[in-house]
């Protein structure tokens, strides 16, 4: 007899949905996240374009629908190891990474109050610390805090283990293996923001007022490093003025070869999120096609006639620091002026792209790539589907349709399974 | 069911510090007679856990309360099975993480919240799943083009049984004109054979009834049980479905309106459509063509939007003419190349195959000894520009969706006149365009209600399935402008959902986004008085009306908001575990301190999505607010009932405040205007309260949303320093 | 562009063609115009027409305005276009082509057409470069006028002999000048071909 649930590589907004889907539907589905809570890089995001309505407020949603669903289970801080088998009966092998902390913790947070460790703050982007033991973000879920064990003493401190009233630190937790039994899989796991260090004549990781769009949209979330507060990283100064630097890294054959297909509207909202904050701030975009597709066009031509909100044509070539202001210096050809600009700002934010995690960690099946490493679509292996950032540069909402349609492929399989 | 009760009080998370157990303990066990009362310092751990279910054996406990953390955490510990009532009062994040503790106030709050959560159990009952008679899980799609097609295709591969209605005698539509299609998969370089011959011999063979030449006559009915009438060539079949996809899809923007692209002057101006069947024809023996883009498109006189496949599409056609003749002369004038994603490779091979692209505004097109001339703005040489001796321009003139044809439904419901009348703020209606596509026997209207610009989308970025219309779903084109390759993805995702919700409708159960609730709302209609205000503000278009206009609930097509039940000026309407008197209990439970005593008191209405966990925020960062407020979540501010703050005010609160979401334009309601009909009903009860001597300014509505919560203490603290500058209720001394 | 009594530019596609048949001609296709090797370019500043535009001009058939640029006289090849272009076009190597190209159509105005020019028959004639002979075949290419030129550069010349940074005689030629000759003949012979394809 074929297995009918199905395994979800991938909480993030794509696994989540393609779980969810699924199991309302009536299927048993896993979910192996690699992070220590579900929820993936839309927990990062600060808003959505084009509503500018914080994700939170969906992922809520979806939470309470695994709550309330016992068909839904998941890993977090696990990765999947191994896949055998084939479809309506995939043996998979799942490695759950220790948490040290297990189900008695509470979230009181006395652990972290005693910590006498810090660790630059991934969530964050490395723009802020926490304590070797930390909740991962108030809204986690689960609500459950965790321990980098790369930043963590161990044993020979134990004061967290100390304070603990409820039992809850386990500083000897040992990685374990579980064995899952699925119809079909369903491979969501995400995109990474393109290494900006690679792009070296803008300045990342040299000049400290160049960050990357995911960095501004932690710096604009109230739950961010500087509790929204946009400001320059080198000082912490209000700014006067900002560039955002489009197709960094994507469209471009020594890098990303696709478009990312997100960038032109995410930048367009952080332009929103500076404007909100800074009326008079000069905000310039530089950019080579603006890819606000369908209704998208809508935001597009809202932000365009917000007042001080310069676009540029013209992919910006490089930037410069003055190092006794720490104002960046962009160069770029205005090819509508016809002419080479050079223009200071306090703030760069680089539009880098998606590249997915498979340009990385191949699934471990056999499975079809493009030359960004992008799943193509079509299993190649029969039952295992790609879905989302995986497959290909995705807005939410489309990531979620893409997602909702692979729950339906999996499904299929199960079905086909069956017979 | 006989409930027995107990209360469980966990001292955890601090909750212990900050206040008298036993004071509190009291509040069950003396003023409820609550017979089992128990304490635990680590409630959710196994000997907590432990505790509660020897109670559920022992002495057959049904009804438990969970004084500790809020509902949002450790939902799974506290589960006991479906046949047992589990309440939670939140003691931690609401009170001992965001108030002082061992202070008078927040003990007051606790033993309020305590009271609360026990009053509010008299009026709470398991749910039984809603039934339906001769149920089908049978799935409708209507429209037979690329993207009817795939979805009845894919819903035939999971197994069930699908009906597909499409209007012309052919099925394929739009795109089975097409002579190629653009690539669906990578490389993204490779034009593809047309999918639909092979699409149609798939469906076929998947079992899927086809009607060709047939158009809906009527849906009548719900979710698991609609009953669609389809007319096929002057005859008419019946059909029961459980759920319907809507693929009607788009039609080519009115090229008539062109007039300036010199479209219906010179014949050489022609559409995409036009030059898809000349391709498909084997006419492409034109040596100079020019595409223009945005014809139409990104236009304000046109349309606003951009539809989203043009480029890909014109891309694709310039192709053809290179494929057919590497040596004739390709332009296309574009304002941004939109080539999302990996159709970025598309564009460059394009380029590579000597396509010549313009970015440039195109301000003239005229025809000279018989080849067409065109003079435009190029933008990145900053000059005009002059083209000739095309031999054909093709307009790449957007889409429309089909159902944003035909007469704007003229909703005006009896509210609206009304507050038209008395120049009163109005609640916004969705636009119904009478599309002639589904033909609804809905009281609110016969088709979907749109979105923007004729499109029955979603307004949810994180929900693109999101629907007005319980078990109908739109897709492709019809929802938003696309290209093949989110059609095609949108085609399945839409079945999927169509496939869901014939799934939960069987087990009884809600659809998103209260997905798995089985409460669904019941109707006293001994006291309807005929209102119709729960069938105007139903957000789903639920509920019918008969011909005398009493409602008829369909409640397949309820979204359990409770809309319905905060409209009812009559409170005939409940949910077995939601309803009017359960909140008025908990209203009523809360103590109200005498005058004298000056400590007002102030309720809080909470949407439970957004304002409840912004709430529970605040408490995880320890942010104290004023200790005066008492909390109670709703499952929508749309269910808010008048008679809530009545009761309210006439005991003596000296303020209520409801705190929903954002509405306008990019509102967040999930029931879609919840929280705007909730002020619509505040701007109703302001005369009422002037009558009772009452400043309207004490019952007021804001909005927050989840990320909110850094906000809430700044907005409580300013709300009960405004009504302490009006004074205490008077109201208070007649208690 | 400058544009002449307003009159529009008119496109013409058989310049661009031409350019594209180069050998890395058709790499220009592929411009985005995206402006990269605008800001990348070392010349910049003292470019007539950025890359980007150059290949714009191409796009509408501007021929005079294209081989009269200075663009591909100022490329010194130090290759980072060519590294960033993120449509990966080769353009120092395009910029060579269109250098040979302008000089094949009499478009040899830039001095440094007439310095490739000496280059090239220095080394055709001899198989290595002689300073003095590149400086007077410049010049003789270059014409009288620019003679006097000549005299005021030679202070430099004779401080280069100076410090033996320039033989005063010319080198001897190399081995196998005759095989050299015979190679090239059979490589221009083959570009013809090609050309001719």
């Amino acid at each position: 007899m074929a297995n009918k649930s199905i395994l979800v590589v991938g909480g993030g907004i794509s696994g989540l949905t393609a779980a969810v889907e699924a199991a309302e539907v009536g299927y048993e589905v896993f979910i192996v996240e690699k992070n220590p809570y579900l929820g993936g890089r839309v927990t990062q995001i600060n808003q959505y374009f084009p509503k500018l309505c914080p994700p939170n407020c969906g992922l809520e949603i979806n939470f309470q629908r695994i709550k309330k669903n016992p068909k839904i289970n998941f890993f977090t801080l696990a990765e999947v190891e191994s896949i055998s088998g084939q479809e309506g009966n995939f043996d998979v092998t799942v490695k759950v990474n220790p948490r040290y902390v297990n189900e008695n913790c509470t979230g009181c947070n006395k652990c972290a109050e005693v910590c006498p460790v810090e660790r630059s703050n991934a969530f964050n982007y490395g723009l802020d610390k926490t304590k070797a033991i930390y909740l991962p973000h108030e809204f986690a879920f689960p609500m459950k805090y965790v321990i980098d064990d790369q930043a963590c003493k161990g044993a020979e401190c134990g004061k967290c283990a100390g304070a603990c009233e409820y039992n809850a630190i386990d500083l000897g937790m040992q990685a374990k293996t579980i064995k899952l039994n699925v119809g079909a899989i369903v491979w969501a796991t995400g995109w990474n923001p393109y290494d900006a260090n690679k792009l070296s004549y803008y300045g990342f990781g040299r000049y400290n007022n160049v960050i990357t769009n995911v960095m501004m949209e932690r710096l604009a979330a109230v739950n961010g490093p500087t509790k929204g507060k946009i400001v320059r990283p080198s000082d912490g100064k209000e700014i006067k003025s900002v560039a955002f630097i489009q197709c960094a890294g994507s469209r471009d054959e020594n890098h990303l070869k696709a478009c990312s297909s997100v960038c032109c509207l995410a930048s367009l909202k952080q332009a929103t999120y500076v404007r909100e904050q800074y009326p008079d701030a000069e905000i310039c975009i530089y950019y080579i096609d603006i890819r606000a597709r369908g209704k998208y066009e809508d935001f597009f031509t809202k932000v365009q006639e917000e007042a001080n909100i310069t676009l540029i044509k013209g992919k910006a070539g490089e930037v410069k620091e003055d190092p006794s202001t720490g104002e960046l210096i962009v160069i770029a050809e205005d090819q509508i002026a016809q002419k080479v600009i050079e223009k200071k700002f306090d703030l760069v934010v680089l539009a880098t792209g998606m590249a997915p995690t498979t340009a990385e960690v191949k699934i471990p099946a056999e499975m079809d790539y493009d030359e960004d490493g992008f799943v193509v679509s079509g299993a190649q292996t029969p039952g295992i589907y790609a879905a989302g950032c995986v497959k290909n540069p995705l807005d939410v909402a489309s990531a979620v349709r893409d997602a909702t349609a692979t729950a339906l492929k999996a499904i299929q399989s199960t079905v086909r399974g069956q017979q | 069911m006989e409930k027995k009760i107990a209360v469980y009080i966990c001292t955890g998370c601090g909750i212990g510090d900050a206040l008298d157990i036993d004071a509190l303990s009291k509040v069950a066990t003396g003023e409820y007679k609550v017979s089992i009362c128990k304490t635990d310092g680590f409630l959710c751990g196994k000997d907590g856990v432990e505790l509660i279910k020897k109670d559920i054996e022992g002495e057959g406990v049904n009804t438990i309360v969970i004084a500790g953390c809020s509902s949002r955490v450790n939902y799974d510990v506290f589960d006991f099975g479906p046949d047992k009532i589990v309440e939670r009062t939140n003691l931690r994040e609401q009170v001992a993480w965001c108030h002082p503790a061992g202070d008078e106030d927040t003990q007051m709050l606790a033993e309020d919240y305590l009271r609360m959560s026990l009053a509010k159990l008299k009026n709470v009952n398991l749910p039984e799943p809603y039934q339906v008679d001769d149920f089908s899980k049978a799935i409708l799609v209507v429209g037979g083009g690329f993207t009817g097609l795939n979805a009845a295709l894919e819903s035939a591969r999971a197994g069930y049984q699908t009906i597909l209605v499409e209007k012309e005698a052919a099925l394929g539509g739009y795109v089975g004109k097409m002579y190629k299609q653009v690539p669906l998969k990578a490389p993204f370089t490779e034009l593809e054979e047309n999918s639909i011959p092979a699409l149609i011999k798939a469906v076929e063979e998947a079992g899927v009834k086809v009607y060709t030449s047939a158009t809906i006559e009527k849906t009548a009915g719900a979710p698991g049980m609609f009953d669609v009438t389809i007319n096929q060539n002057g005859s008419t079949v019946q059909e029961r479905v459980g759920a319907i996809v809507l693929a009607t899809g788009a039609r080519p923007y009115d090229p008539g309106k062109l007039g300036h692209l010199g479209f219906g002057q010179y014949e050489n101006v022609i559409t995409q459509a036009m030059f898809e069947e000349m391709a498909a024809a084997g006419k492409l023996e034109a040596g100079k063509v020019a595409f223009i883009q945005c014809a139409g498109s990104r236009d304000k006189e046109h349309l606003p939007y951009c539809s989203a496949a043009c480029c890909i599409e014109s891309i694709k056609q310039a192709l053809y003419v290179k494929e057919n003749n590497p040596e004739a002369n390709v332009y296309i004038y574009y304002k941004d190349i939109r080539s999302n994603g990996q159709y970025e490779h598309f564009y460059k091979k394009a380029q590579q195959e000597g396509v010549i692209f313009i970015k440039g505004d195109v301000t003239a097109i005229t025809e000279n000894d018989g080849t067409l001339t065109i003079e435009a703005d190029d933008h990145t040489m900053g000059t005009k520009s002059e083209a000739d001796e095309f031999d054909l321009v093709v307009l790449a003139n957007g889409m429309v969706p089909a159902a944003a044809f035909g007469e704007m439904l003229d909703a005006a419901p009896a509210q609206d006149e009304a507050a038209a009348a008395a120049d009163e703020p109005k609640v916004s209606v969705a636009p119904i365009i009478k599309s002639n596509m589904l033909n609804l026997e809905y009281r609110q209207g016969p088709e979907l209600p749109s979105l923007k610009y004729g499109f029955p989308d979603s307004h949810y970025i994180c929900f693109p399935y999101e629907t007005r219309r319980t078990g109908i779903y739109a897709a492709g084109v019809v929802r938003a402008p696309m290209d093949m390759l989110s059609a095609l993805e949108d085609a399945t995702g839409a079945a999927l959902k169509a496939i869901q919700c014939v799934e939960a409708t069987a087990r009884g159960q809600a659809l998103h986004p209260r997905s798995g609730d089985m409460s669904y709302p019941e109707f006293n209609m001994t006291r309807c008085t005929q209102c119709k205000r729960c069938t105007e503000e139903c957000p789903f278009g639920a509920i019918n009306e008969d011909e005398k206009a009493n409602p008829l609930p369909n409640p397949t097509r309820c979204r359990r908001c409770g809309t319905c039940m905060g409209a009812c000026p009559e409170r005939i309407i409940s949910f077995k575990n939601y309803s009017v008197p359960m909140i008025g209990n908990m209203v009523k439970a809360i103590e109200v301190p005498e005058e004298i005593e000056e400590k007002p008191r102030i309720l809080v209405f909470a949407c439970e999505n957004d304002a409840i966990p912004a709430l529970d925020m605040a408490g995880i960062n320890r942010l104290e607010y004023n200790p005066w407020v008492r909390i109670i979540p709703v499952r929508c501010l749309g269910s808010l009932n008048l008679i809530w703050i009545n009761d309210a005010m006439a005991r003596g609160f000296d303020g209520v405040l409801l705190m929903g979401c954002k509405h306008g334009d990019d509102y967040q309601c999930h029931f879609m205007k919840g929280s705007e009909l909730a002020e619509y009903r505040l701007s109703k009860i302001s005369e009422t309260l002037n009558r009772l001597g009452l400043e309207s300014e004490r019952v007021r509505a804001t909005t927050v949303n989840i990320m909110d919560y850094d906000k809430i203490p700044a907005m409580l603290d300013e709300f009960a320093k405004e009504l302490e500058e009006l004074g205490p209720n008077p109201m208070k001394d007649f208690q | 562009m400058e544009q002449k009594n307003n009159q529009p530019v008119k496109y013409d596609l058989n310049f661009a063609r031409e350019i594209y048949s180069l050998e890395n001609g058709s790499y220009i296709k592929q411009c985005m115009q995206c402006g990269m090797c605008a800001i990348s370019c070392a010349t910049r500043e003292i470019m007539d027409y950025s890359p980007r535009r150059l290949f714009n001009l191409i796009k509408l058939g501007k021929k005079d305005e294209v081989l009269e640029a200075n663009t591909m006289w100022q490329c010194t090849s130090c290759c980072t276009c060519k590294a960033r272009c993120p449509r990966g076009i080769p353009i120092i190597d395009v910029m060579h082509d269109l250098k040979k190209y302008a000089i094949q159509n009499g478009y040899s105005d830039d001095p440094r057409a007439a310095f490739y020019k000496a280059f090239w028959a220095e080394v055709a004639s001899r198989g290595k470069v002689f300073e003095g002979g590149v400086t007077a075949r410049y010049y003789l290419i270059r014409g009288l006028d620019e003679l006097k030129k000549a005299f005021a550069m030679k202070d430099v010349g004779l401080n280069m002999l100076r410090h033996k940074r320039m033989p005063l005689l010319p080198p001897k030629k190399v081995k196998g000048l005759g095989n050299l000759k015979k190679i090239i003949r059979k490589a221009q012979e083959l570009e013809r071909k090609e050309a001719g394809r």
